[in-house]
């Protein structure tokens, strides 16, 4: 079987703006890494990459984005994400940059790693802390993750219910 | 890749909190929460701030900024300075939970095992999900759990192991046998044969192997064997004279044989005829049976046998019972059914017990009482009587269907089949067993000198039939009576083609006496007749385990074994079937034997007989079998009996069924293509049509009767408009003469319908009931069969009338015929010239006179086309079909409150209208077509026999005689055969054979 081979680039958006959370979107952030490309690689750059380039995934509460492109050309996207500045969007503009967290040649292993990511921020968040209030407030969200596994199981055979009746 | 989760972007216009996002409840809930938050505590969120600073750069090192959120230097003014923790470590929990959820679940519709890298897979792992890596078995039950409700539910009542335990077995065998009747063979057929359940049996339909062609050979060359114990036997005891008076009734001399026919009634032949209703012949037909006469034996009561088709066996019992006045049960034969009814009920017994408790049964079972299996007709109320007795006359009918067996073997090598498997049984003056009954009426048999020479006659003229070169050389129905030994004793080893052994048989002189004058009288004798030793005989037959047994315990396997005094001596009655008879070509072609067999031994000769390398056929081998003999076969060519009636409508819904089936694109259109009845033969409307026509051509109608009259009135409207038009499709000459030919015939109905009025006046009142007669009489058939011969060449015709004794074709010959049956159909058979392959309806056409022209001009000439017709229908069938999707539409947009009521209507309508086929009543049949129809094909085939298409079917006798009058002589017989979904005519010959 032949297949065509991608690589997904799981960066996170850092901004001192707290606005600049507004401008994550798919369309915002695909235009300011093509633009970094075109910058730095040139457009026989770009043309590279844009083959079946996109965002798959993005979050805008945590930041976090997840690019895919072919994997011939992976090494020009990477080169190219430090060089991305600000993000615009709806006239706005709010300076920014990227950081790679992780690239993999699936979905399932950004997934992977972006959970164990999380989750080791989270621990760390619970060792940091000052205060009781706090500490609470980051133990039961670190609790409703992982119970959440368990309801999210019971949502997935709904889920899943739902679209044998369709 | 289904089910990944979603981007989470922030609402369009920008709040102070997350929400409303598009994932519904994780944002909810988050929103909820963070709003609680902020309600709650409004107070420390700096220092929670700088504390999450801190953890942000002890966690990662070399991060300047602090996150998304928090500006620690340069924070703008309109920012907050501060974040909350719980917004942030919420965010983060509800970006895992959707990656977990997005990771836990499978991307692809394969199962679990078959993502499963290849290293990593195990056999069997569909089976066994713990083979499964730990982490994937959760997934593999659930997977598993949706596949087992698609699964067949098994049944919960025993184990497969359980089911086939003996007992058991016999148990579900006998529970089945209640509502169909098995044949004693339906084990071996069913294994072998498509079955259908069809008058209450369960009957072989044709092998499932392929053997359309091997059957037929088999019927020539070999032997072809037919297990035809479902057709019914009813019995008559009486006096003699008492029998044939009233006997005399049901049939006529006109059809050919009676019961009083000498040779049958001395009980050396079977004779065969037709039953009519008591006084009514020519209507009211009942069907054809066959007859058997008990030889005198002494005694002033005879034995009458009445073999018959299931399907008529009702009309005939009835109209028996009604004629000998037996009405009441009789009480004298009720033990045998009463002894039947205590083994049936426990076996009833038995049965519920099985349902409910399987152990308990079984240790039953260990006990005592194993479960005898059915013998005979399984769904036999054991409390009803099957005899019935006249106070009058002492006469008594019975029914003894089920209880004598009877195979028939066909082909000219049936003889030797027979001759090779039956041995006769040796004689026995002791008994074996003083305890048991076995042979104990051989025995006492053997006792008499003068039974033992009969024995011993019946012995040598059974052993000559190996010299016949074919059973058609037997005088047609000739009867001999026997008694066997036990046939499995002398199996072979081998399954083996019998081949007839001339070299070993020399003495041509005694066969060829044999031939000439036939069985003696007192050698149609057998035991069979009676009951007693019959039943004696089922009941002590040695079981096939018993006997295996014994074969066990040879000394040296496989040798012959010998019974000695133990083997069981069964009676027969072997019975010949002359084959063809009438017609020129392939004489005596189907003959062979019938085997007449006491219940019980069933499979005891069947296993022999197939060792013997005969075919065996099904009820479609059958129905060949009479079509390659053009006799009718019962009861699909008889019309006019009620088991004919109900054959055609049960054939019709079929067709229609299957017609319906198919897309309506893909239909033959019946109504473009002319065919007013494609699945049923309308005999009705094409006699009374016939009759129509000649009375219109007549113009006289007598005054006697009001229904001719009427009749008459209705063929002048239907015929007027429909002639124009025929005249204005075809502007052939032939049409003009056609209907100056009806004129021309006018003035000769005219003097004959003086001679044949007050005839007919009489006949129009019995007519209303059943309104056609199939024409049986020999005379006439005779009659017509002679006309219908051409004078080619030499004056083949005139000779065969001479022969025949039959007038030439005149107008006093045939008017009083026409008079006296004017809604007859005739039998006919039908040769294809050249081209075509008849099929089942076709119709049978007068073809004109130009065709005729061209037909003797060109060589390749085939036939005619009927022109298209017009679908008169298809318009408002759309129409309907529109109104109809309307309707519906309407329905679904109000979602009405009272649905059903227009709905019906509609739907009754548009059954009664399906695109392609004839949905009025129908107009006159006989002028429809370019071609004048004559009469439907019931049979048709590509006949392999004589190597063309053959079709046998029914003309009306009107139709006939007037086709027939306007033909010139060497071209007497030519007809059109068209099938329903063609347009093609092709040229046939019809012949009538006697």
């Amino acid at each position: 079987m032949v297949r065509f081979k991608n690589r997904y680039v799981l960066c996170e958006v850092v901004s001192e703006d707290p606005r600049c959370r507004q401008c994550i979107e798919d369309r915002a952030v695909g235009l300011a890494v093509r633009d970094a490309i075109g910058r730095i690689h040139g457009d026989y750059g770009l043309a590279c990459c844009s083959i079946s380039f996109t965002v798959k995934y993005l979050n805008a509460y945590t930041g976090t984005v997840l690019l895919r492109c072919r994997k011939d050309s992976y090494r020009l996207l990477c080169s190219a994400l430090p060089f991305v500045r600000q993000l615009e969007s709806r006239g706005q503009r709010y300076p920014c940059c990227l950081r790679t967290l992780h690239v993999g040649g699936t979905i399932r292993t950004c997934q992977k790693f972006l959970i164990q990511y999380n989750r080791r921020q989270l621990l760390v968040l619970l060792q940091n802390c000052t205060n009781e209030e706090e500490r609470q407030c980051i133990q039961k969200s670190l609790l409703s993750c992982s119970l959440t596994e368990e309801q999210s199981r019971s949502g997935d055979e709904e889920d899943d219910d739902g679209t044998e009746t369709d | 890749m289904r089910n990944q989760p979603a981007s989470v972007t922030l609402p369009a216009e920008p709040g102070p909190f997350p929400g409303g996002g598009s994932r519904g409840d994780v944002r909810s809930e988050q929103q909820y929460q963070q709003q609680k938050f902020s309600n709650q505590s409004s107070g420390p969120f700096y220092r929670r701030e700088q504390c999450f600073q801190k953890g942000q750069n002890r966690g990662e090192r070399g991060r300047g900024r602090g996150g998304w959120q928090g500006g620690r230097q340069n924070v703008s003014e309109e920012m907050p300075k501060y974040i909350t923790v719980s917004t942030f470590a919420q965010a983060r929990a509800a970006e895992i939970s959707a990656m977990l959820k997005a990771v836990a679940q499978k991307s692809s519709n394969s199962l679990v095992f078959q993502t499963l890298p290849r290293h990593m897979r195990r056999r069997a792992m569909s089976h066994n999900i713990k083979r499964l890596p730990r982490r994937l078995q959760e997934m593999a039950r659930k997977e598993a759990e949706k596949a087992v409700h698609q699964k067949k539910e098994q049944s919960k009542t025993k184990c497969r192991k359980a089911r086939r335990r003996h007992i058991n077995l016999v148990a579900e065998f006998n529970r089945r046998q209640r509502k169909n009747i098995w044949l004693e063979t339906h084990i071996w057929h069913a294994k072998r044969f498509h079955m259908v359940k069809k008058w209450g049996y369960c009957l072989g339909d044709s092998p499932t192997e392929k053997s359309y062609r091997a059957c037929y050979r088999a019927m020539t060359k070999h032997c072809l064997l037919q297990d035809l114990s479902y057709y019914c036997c009813l019995e008559v005891t009486g006096k003699e004279n008492e029998l044939l008076k009233q006997l005399a009734r049901i049939c006529s001399n006109d059809t050919g044989l009676t019961f009083e026919e000498a040779s049958c009634l001395s009980g050396r032949f079977e004779g065969s005829l037709n039953l009519y209703r008591a006084d009514h012949y020519p209507e009211g037909m009942l069907g054809p049976v066959t007859f058997i006469w008990k030889p005198r034996d002494g005694s002033e009561n005879r034995q009458l046998w009445i073999w018959m088709h299931p399907a008529l066996k009702q009309d005939i019992l009835r109209e028996l019972k009604a004629i000998f006045q037996c009405s009441e049960p009789e009480e004298i034969y009720m033990p045998e059914p009463v002894t039947t009814s205590m083994q049936e009920e426990e076996q009833i017994d038995v049965a519920l017990s099985l349902g409910k408790k399987r152990k308990k049964e079984d240790k039953e079972g260990e006990k005592a009482v194993p479960v005898k299996k059915i013998i005979g007709d399984g769904t036999r109320d054991p409390f009803q009587s099957y005899s019935w007795i006249s106070q009058a006359t002492g006469i008594v009918i019975s029914d003894r269907t089920m209880e004598i067996l009877r195979y028939r073997l066909i082909g000219p090598l049936s003889h030797s089949v027979l001759t090779e498997t039956l041995k006769a049984a040796s004689l026995q003056t002791e008994m074996a067993d003083s305890e048991t009954e076995l042979n104990n009426w051989w025995v006492e048999n053997c006792k008499d000198s003068e039974k033992v020479s009969l024995h011993q006659r019946q012995t040598a003229i059974f052993e000559l039939l190996e010299g016949l070169s074919s059973p058609s050389e037997m005088p047609p129905g000739t009867i001999l009576g026997l008694t066997v030994g036990d046939p499995r004793v002398n199996l072979p080893k081998k399954k083996t083609k019998t081949m007839p052994d001339f070299e070993k048989y020399q003495d041509y002189d005694k066969v060829r006496q044999l031939y000439l004058e036939g069985v003696p009288v007192d050698c149609a004798h057998s035991f069979i007749w009676d009951q007693d030793i019959c039943k004696n005989v089922t009941e002590n037959k040695i079981s096939e385990q018993d006997l295996n047994h014994m074969r066990a315990q040879l000394l040296v396997p496989g040798s012959h074994l010998d019974l000695g005094p133990c083997e069981s001596k069964i009676p027969i009655l072997l019975v010949q079937q002359p084959g063809k008879m009438a017609g020129e070509d392939r004489p005596g072609w189907g003959s062979g034997w019938d085997i007449y067999l006491p219940k019980g031994w069933g499979m005891a000769f069947w296993i022999p007989f197939i060792y013997r390398g005969v075919r065996v056929g099904g009820l479609q081998e059958a129905l060949k079998h009479s079509e390659y003999q053009r006799i009718p076969h019962a009861p699909n060519d008889f019309p006019d009996c009620q088991a004919g009636m109900q054959f055609a409508k049960e054939l019709e819904t079929s067709l229609l069924e299957n017609f319906k089936r198919r897309p309506p694109a893909k239909r033959a259109n019946y109504v473009k293509l002319g065919t007013l009845s494609p699945f049923v033969c309308p005999w009705e409307q094409l006699t009374k049509n016939w009759e129509g026509r000649m009375k219109a051509s007549g113009e006289f109608v007598p005054p006697s009767s009001p229904h001719p009259e009427h009749c008459a009135a209705e063929g002048h409207s239907l015929c007027d408009p429909t002639a124009e038009v025929v005249k204005e499709a075809s502007s052939e000459t032939g049409e003009v003469e056609e209907t100056m030919e009806i004129t021309s015939s006018e003035g000769v109905l005219k003097r004959g319908d003086v001679t044949g009025t007050q005839d007919f006046g009489e006949r129009g009142e019995t007519m209303t009931r059943s309104d056609f007669i199939v024409l049986r009489s020999e005379k006439l058939r005779m009659q017509l069969s002679a006309w219908c011969y051409p004078t080619a060449g030499k004056d083949r015709r005139i000779r065969l009338i001479s022969r025949l004794g039959q007038k030439e074709m005149t107008e006093d010959v045939f008017l009083p015929i026409l008079m006296s049956y004017p809604r007859a159909l005739v039998w006919v058979n039908l040769s294809l010239l050249r081209k075509g392959n008849p099929e089942l309806h076709a119709m049978i056409c007068i073809p004109t006179e130009d065709d005729l022209l061209r037909l003797s001009k060109d060589k390749l000439f085939c036939g005619p086309q009927e022109p298209k017709h017009r679908d008169i229908f298809k318009e408002k069938v759309q129409k309907l079909k529109e109104e109809k999707k309307k309707k519906k539409d309407n329905m679904k947009a109000l979602e009405s409150d009272f649905p059903s009521v227009p709905d019906k209507e509609t739907t009754e309508k548009h059954e009664d209208l399906i695109l392609g086929l004839w949905s009025d009543t129908l107009p006159d049949v006989t002028s429809h077509c370019s071609r004048t129809l004559l009469g439907y094909v019931t049979r048709g085939d590509f006949s392999l026999a004589v190597g063309y298409g053959e079709a046998q079917g029914f003309v009306s006798l009107t139709g006939l005689v007037y086709m027939l009058r306007n033909q010139p002589a060497d071209k007497k017989g030519l007809v059109l055969l068209r099938t329903p979904a063609s347009f093609q005519y092709r040229f046939a010959r019809l012949n009538i054979e006697v």
